[in-house]
């Protein structure tokens, strides 16, 4: 039964990695016919992806829209965290953040803030992440807003009994219940400010992927413009595998001693 | 003082709702006149160009053109979503593939590339922005309808085989139904997002509609209209959300609370 089921993951596998194999052949084959402005064949590209990560004038844009997407998320979820506090500790607080400030973030396209953050803030490194936070908040709001509806009252009303003190509360009770809803919080910022990094980049910045992606655009580059999104792809899956799997794992134990 | 300050009355709470959306408003028009027009323009302003947007056969057409983008991009992403995530539960051995090769890569794939790429392969028009916002939309319909996929009963269909059911009608009368839940929140997920997302393809790759019009008043630093445009546009989600998808998804639930 075991090895009959290892065979057919084993086969689903061979399956899947032939079929990624094929979708790159695909990709060469159909790159033969066309020209490199419109598909330039997957060495190329994957050529063009190595320079700029060995060039230092092109691998310093990678670690700077790196830096911008991590400062970011800690920014977004710690604002986050504070308003879905700040909703849950003062009544008359709660129907305007989560009726009114986060039906706004919700709604907002996020072009409208990369337009409306430049005509404010001109070119800056704050108007990206600006941006960014502001696309970000909503996600880590809704989350932590989530965790403190499903708290368990009766434990905080006996350690507030137990304590007394309302920061100690929050410190060694509210915020270890809402843990699960953080790391959730911060799978998901962190996922959607790689999508979004090259947007807010694009008229806010003069430097980063999303700058260097437009300029790349605008000649009519595809080569660059396909390194960069792929890049994209890889920078992702390589910070999840490195730094979010281990930190939700990290919070996860230290919940489970204290 | 009680540990966790019991919330207002719902009055209460929409009460302070209001109340802040009047002083925003207010506040908002006292220091647009403090600051030039371009920066930020008032609240009057903006609702005289949103009627415009809203009234004249100019503005009509802008809107008209990104509904219909909208639509295009949302039917053929819920086409091939429900086709992609339908095909490991026919083709087991493609559950890897679909799982943990396609949906993540297209889930990590930035949108914007696919804006890019598409102007570069199809040139600017209604061919580009559909096919990009199509594009990415794709991923949260097969993340949503394969989770429904996962959930369909397989006693239930062995019972079907053993009653001499064949595929279609096994398809229609078992897994269809208990899809459309999840397929009604691939939609859901995906309208929300596609209005965003056309937004920006038109700005970068459409002739018209409402990014295009932004893209326009953006050169030519007409700030009006650009909140204008998105202020339409948080009121399209709000109001498709509150009168369309909430009560169709209370309905839903009734229904299949009915028993089986």
């Amino acid at each position: 039964m075991l090895s009959g089921w290892r065979g057919m993951r084993m086969g689903q596998r061979a399956l899947a990695e032939g079929l990624v194999v094929l979708a790159l052949l695909g990709w060469w084959w159909s790159s033969l016919e066309l020209p490199a402005t419109v598909l330039p064949s997957p060495p190329v590209v994957g050529r063009r992806l190595i320079g700029i990560l060995t060039t230092p004038a092109l691998s310093w844009h990678v670690a700077v829209t790196t830096l911008r997407v991590l400062l970011s998320v800690a920014t977004a979820l710690l604002a986050g965290l504070l308003l879905a506090l700040l909703a849950q500790a003062v009544p008359w607080l709660t129907g305007i953040i989560m009726d009114r400030i986060l039906v706004w973030l919700n709604g907002m396209p996020s072009v409208g803030w990369a337009i409306l953050a430049v005509i404010w803030f001109k070119v800056s490194d704050f108007t990206v992440i600006f941006v960014q936070v502001m696309i970000l908040l909503p996600f880590s709001l809704i989350n932590f807003a989530e965790g403190l509806r499903n708290l368990d009252r009766e434990l905080i009303e006996m350690a507030m009994s137990f304590a007394g003190r309302r920061a100690d509360v929050i410190r060694k009770v509210v915020l270890p219940m809402l843990l699960p809803y953080g790391v959730a919080a911060l799978r998901i910022s962190y996922g959607v400010c790689w999508k979004i990094a090259l947007i807010s980049e694009l008229f806010g910045a003069q430097s980063g992927l999303g700058y260097l992606m437009l300029q790349a655009q605008a000649v009519g580059d595809a080569t660059t413009v396909l390194a960069t999104c792929f890049l994209i792809v890889i920078l992702f899956a390589l910070g999840e595998a490195a730094l979010i799997n281990p930190l939700a794992r990290k919070l996860r134990s230290d919940l489970a001693e204290a | 003082m009680p540990a966790v300050p019991r919330a207002l009355a719902p009055s209460g709470r929409t009460l302070a709702a209001h109340l802040f959306t009047l002083s925003t408003l207010v506040a908002w028009e006292i220091a647009s006149r403090h600051v030039p027009v371009f920066l930020l323009p008032g609240p009057v302003l903006v609702a005289g160009q949103l009627w415009a947007l809203l009234t004249t056969s100019a503005g009509l057409a802008q809107v008209g053109a990104s509904l219909f983008h909208v639509a295009m991009a949302l039917a053929g992403a819920f086409l091939v979503g429900t086709l992609v995530a339908l095909l490991p539960y026919y083709v087991g051995g493609l559950r890897l593939a679909i799982d943990q090769r396609l949906t993540p890569f297209l889930n990590a794939f930035p949108g914007i590339g696919w804006t890019l790429l598409a102007i570069l392969w199809l040139g600017l028009g209604l061919k580009t922005v559909i096919f990009a916002v199509g594009i990415i939309l794709v991923p949260f319909m097969i993340i949503n309808i394969r989770e429904g996929v996962r959930t369909v009963d397989r006693d239930l269909l062995e019972m079907a085989a053993s009653f001499g059911a064949n595929r279609w009608r096994e398809f229609i009368r078992i897994v269809l139904p208990s899809l459309l839940p999840f397929m009604f929140s691939a939609v859901r997920v995906s309208f929300g997002v596609a209005w965003k997302v056309t937004l920006t393809a038109e700005l970068f790759g459409g002739t018209r509609g409402l990014g295009y019009t932004m893209n326009v008043a953006r050169q030519e630093l007409e700030t009006p209209q650009i909140y204008a445009v998105i202020v339409l546009i948080i009121a399209i989600v709000y109001l498709a959300n509150r009168f369309l998808f909430d009560p169709l998804q209370r309905r839903l639930q009734v229904g299949s609370r009915s028993p089986a």
